[in-house]
């Protein structure tokens, strides 16, 4: 199998194809402190792309309560677990061989599951998950570990849980793609979005086998395995309702608790990011380093990061988000003055925001956070679209007003 | 009953014998793709044979067992569960009939869930306009081939789930036109509800397999008694170019694949035959049933030549011993 360069594990690996991914990236970030499951993502999707029949059991976006819940049931478990099967003991991390650039995490010095799969019965190690696995998507909601009598306070939750949202990743290597036989599946040069070429899919449902994260799925009614499209419409800018200009796609936009940002990346011929400053996504997985990627030791680079949840135990949020957690829970504990402006463009539109100024304001506040003084400025950051024009401009201070007391007693 | 079991050994004797023979031909280096290794004849048949399995006619007709194999070349490499296939061939009225059969526990015929993988067989010939015999490993430029693809679940037909799992409560569609059945308005051909249950493909090369612009096989299967039985029926002439060409006193090429849906065997996942000759005799089929006399006869020399062989050499070895 041909070598690639995947920057998350800070290595070189297997890969069925070469490298020569795609010039832009889909990329969001997600911020898992702020979800509130309410599902109008889940919605978004569904009642724009999966309302008909054979997508009953479909839902490209979900939102899963972690440790327990998954869509489909035990997804991570059962990936973890063979691929443990596969390499003993061997799936760890040297965090200390660090590059800040080519391996900002460290070193995954265990395997891929492109590297525990033979490359001639299988291409990527998997399994299909059965009907009934997807039957009940947002199986254990709420459920926490426990409910500790002295209630919680942090740095760790005693009884914890978390949502965990969920798309295609839109992987810099994807394993639907390095799994289709038919070579069904591609990923598009101008934006990265991996797509299903619905009338070669023959569904072999090798991809469903081999998405680590379980997001190509089954549609009997048509016999084809379907999947996140990415919005690609909004994306690229043909939707009618865009105008012209790249707008996010529909769960990102709908989210009410404003957690989401997407965009698109500039990416090299290896899929590492292109040094782009002002790009918010660029910031926050690269500079800030406060979001990280989802099981990157899977493998296939996935393209949505998160900000992981502070109140949650480390060894296990390492284990889902590789051992940048720690550094990124600190950095976003105490955002500097700019994290906390850029995380303010979250929602503030639906257009891509390709780029951001920062226009200084006035201190406003201060606070204590675990023994550190922090002083609050309200700053006001201006999103830009690709040529450079504003689209949006938000303050820190978000404005409030006061409803006047007569009013009260309408 | 007791003629039944003679049949059977005589087929037997005959399938050990070719088999010895494909193996000196491959060991002699003759290609074993020019497949003077098995013979299927196709008589013709006193009666139209039509899609049943079970119609009368193919009483007659002689079985050919053709040995399979798994798929471990290249990915998606696998299967191999099918050993053989039990193959006879008929025509009528300028039309070829082959009718496949074999062992299957279980009848896989829904691709409904996830997990459920849909049994199947497919036939393979050389196109007609192949310059030579095609590599049996989805043809070459200069040799393409043409495969007829039996799926159970097409035969089956194919369905929403909500025809399936009739006590589902659905709020409602908004729409159901094509347009929503995404592949089937992309023109998949497998997503079309009337898809026959038999598919025509092309291919000129590994991994450039093709539904063929022309559609003009039919066939039919049934499960019983642990085993499929599938009939195809092509008339000889086929507007397709890159179909196979059939007429009487023709000879070409067949190999064979099966497809165990239980086992999740699915593409390059199957038990597959090499090429062997498949010929339409001018003849009506022989009365009372027969044997393959022309394998039995090419066995019946190499089992004289190996016992030859064998008696030279243990002379040879009797002598050297002596020295
Ligand atoms: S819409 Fe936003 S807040 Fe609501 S569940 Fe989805 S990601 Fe979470
Ligand atoms: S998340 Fe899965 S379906 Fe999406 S690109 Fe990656 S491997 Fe493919
Ligand atoms: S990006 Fe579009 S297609 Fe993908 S999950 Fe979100 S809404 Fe659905």
């Amino acid at each position: 199998m041909p070598k690639v360069y995947n920057w998350q594990l800070g290595r070189e690996m297997d890969y069925r194809f070469e490298g020569g991914a795609a010039k832009r990236q889909f990329a969001a970030v997600f911020n898992i402190n702020r979800c509130i499951a309410c599902q109008t993502c889940s919605m978004a999707c569904k009642s724009t792309w999966t309302f008909s029949p054979g997508q009953e059991l479909m839902w490209w976006n979900n939102v899963e309560t972690k440790p327990y819940g998954g869509y489909p049931n035990h997804w991570d478990v059962n990936i973890l677990e063979l691929q443990e099967k596969a390499n003993p003991g061997g799936q760890v991390w040297d965090p200390a061989k660090k590059d800040p650039k080519t391996a900002p995490y460290g070193t995954f010095d265990g395997k891929t599951i492109f590297e525990t799969a033979d490359g001639v019965n299988t291409m990527a190690t998997g399994y299909i998950p059965p009907e009934a696995d997807w039957k009940a998507p947002n199986i254990h909601e709420d459920t926490s570990t426990a409910i500790p009598a002295g209630g919680a306070s942090l740095p760790e939750h005693a009884g914890w849980f978390f949502y965990l949202q969920r798309i295609c990743n839109h992987c810099t290597y994807p394993a639907c793609l390095a799994a289709c036989p038919r070579n069904a599946i591609y990923k598009r040069e101008e934006d990265g979005i991996v797509l299903i070429d619905q009338n070669r899919c023959r569904g072999y449902r090798k991809c469903v086998e081999a998405c680590p994260y379980k997001k190509s799925m089954y549609r009997p009614s048509t016999r084809t395995s379907e999947k996140c499209i990415a919005c690609y419409p909004r994306v690229e800018a043909s939707d009618p309702l865009t105008e012209g200009l790249p707008m996010e796609t529909r769960c990102m936009t709908a989210c009410v608790g404003k957690i989401r940002l997407q965009g698109l990346v500039q990416v090299d011929a290896n899929g590492e990011w292109i040094e782009d400053r002002k790009n918010p996504l660029y910031y926050l997985v690269h500079v800030a380093k406060i979001a990280l990627p989802l099981y990157p030791q899977f493998g296939t680079q996935p393209n949505v990061y998160y900000i992981p949840p502070r109140w949650v135990p480390r060894p296990y949020l390492r284990q889902m988000f590789g051992p940048g957690v720690d550094d990124a829970i600190a950095a976003y504990t105490n955002p500097t003055r700019e994290t906390l402006a850029v995380l303010q463009l979250f929602r503030a539109s639906q257009r891509i925001v390709f780029g951001y100024r920062i226009e200084q304001g006035p201190k406003t506040g201060e606070l204590n956070v675990g023994g550190q003084t922090r002083e609050i400025f309200n700053d006001t950051i201006i999103g830009l679209d690709s040529n450079g024009g504003e689209i949006v401009r938000v303050t820190v201070d978000e404005p409030t007003a006061e409803r006047p007391g007569q009013l009260n007693s309408l | 009953m007791l003629l039944e079991l003679v049949k059977r050994r005589r087929i037997a004797v005959g399938v050990v014998a070719v088999l010895a023979l494909a193996g000196v031909l491959q060991f002699t280096n003759t290609n074993p793709a020019v497949s003077q290794t098995l013979y299927l004849t196709a008589y013709e048949s006193g009666k139209d044979p039509g899609l049943n399995p079970s119609n009368g006619a193919w009483k007659d007709a002689v079985a050919v067992r053709v040995p399979l194999t798994a798929q471990l070349g290249s990915y998606a490499a696998g299967g191999g569960t099918v050993q053989t296939v039990s193959a006879k061939a008929l025509h009528y009225n300028d039309t070829l009939y082959v009718r496949v059969e074999w062992k299957d526990a279980t009848q896989d015929d829904a691709s409904t869930r996830v997990e459920d993988f849909s049994d199947a067989v497919a036939l393979e010939f050389p196109a007609k306009t192949a310059s030579t015999v095609p590599s049996v490993c989805m043809g070459q430029a200069d040799a393409g081939v043409n495969i007829w693809h039996w799926r159970a679940d097409s035969d089956a037909g194919l369905k929403d789930p909500v025809e399936i799992y009739t006590g589902a409560s659905v709020d409602g569609y908004p729409s159901t036109d094509t347009l929503f059945y995404t592949a089937r308005a992309a023109g998949n051909p497998y997503a079309n509800p009337d898809l026959g249950a038999v598919q025509t493909l092309v291919s000129q090369a590994f991994g450039q397999l093709t539904t063929s612009t022309v559609q003009d096989v039919q066939g039919k299967g049934a499960w019983a008694n642990d085993a499929w039985a599938v009939v195809f029926a092509r008339p000889y002439t086929s507007e397709g170019p890159d179909h196979a060409g059939f007429g009487a006193g023709a000879r070409t090429d067949i190999a064979f694949a099966v497809w165990d849906g239980s086992q999740d065997e699915r593409n390059g996942m199957k038990s597959a035959s090499q090429f062997i000759t498949l010929s339409i005799a001018g003849a009506k089929v022989p009365g009372g049933g027969g044997f393959n006399s022309t394998a039995v006869i090419l066995g019946a020399a190499m089992l004289i030549g190996f016992t030859a062989l064998g008696i030279g050499l243990g002379v040879y070895g009797y002598r050297e011993g002596k020295r």
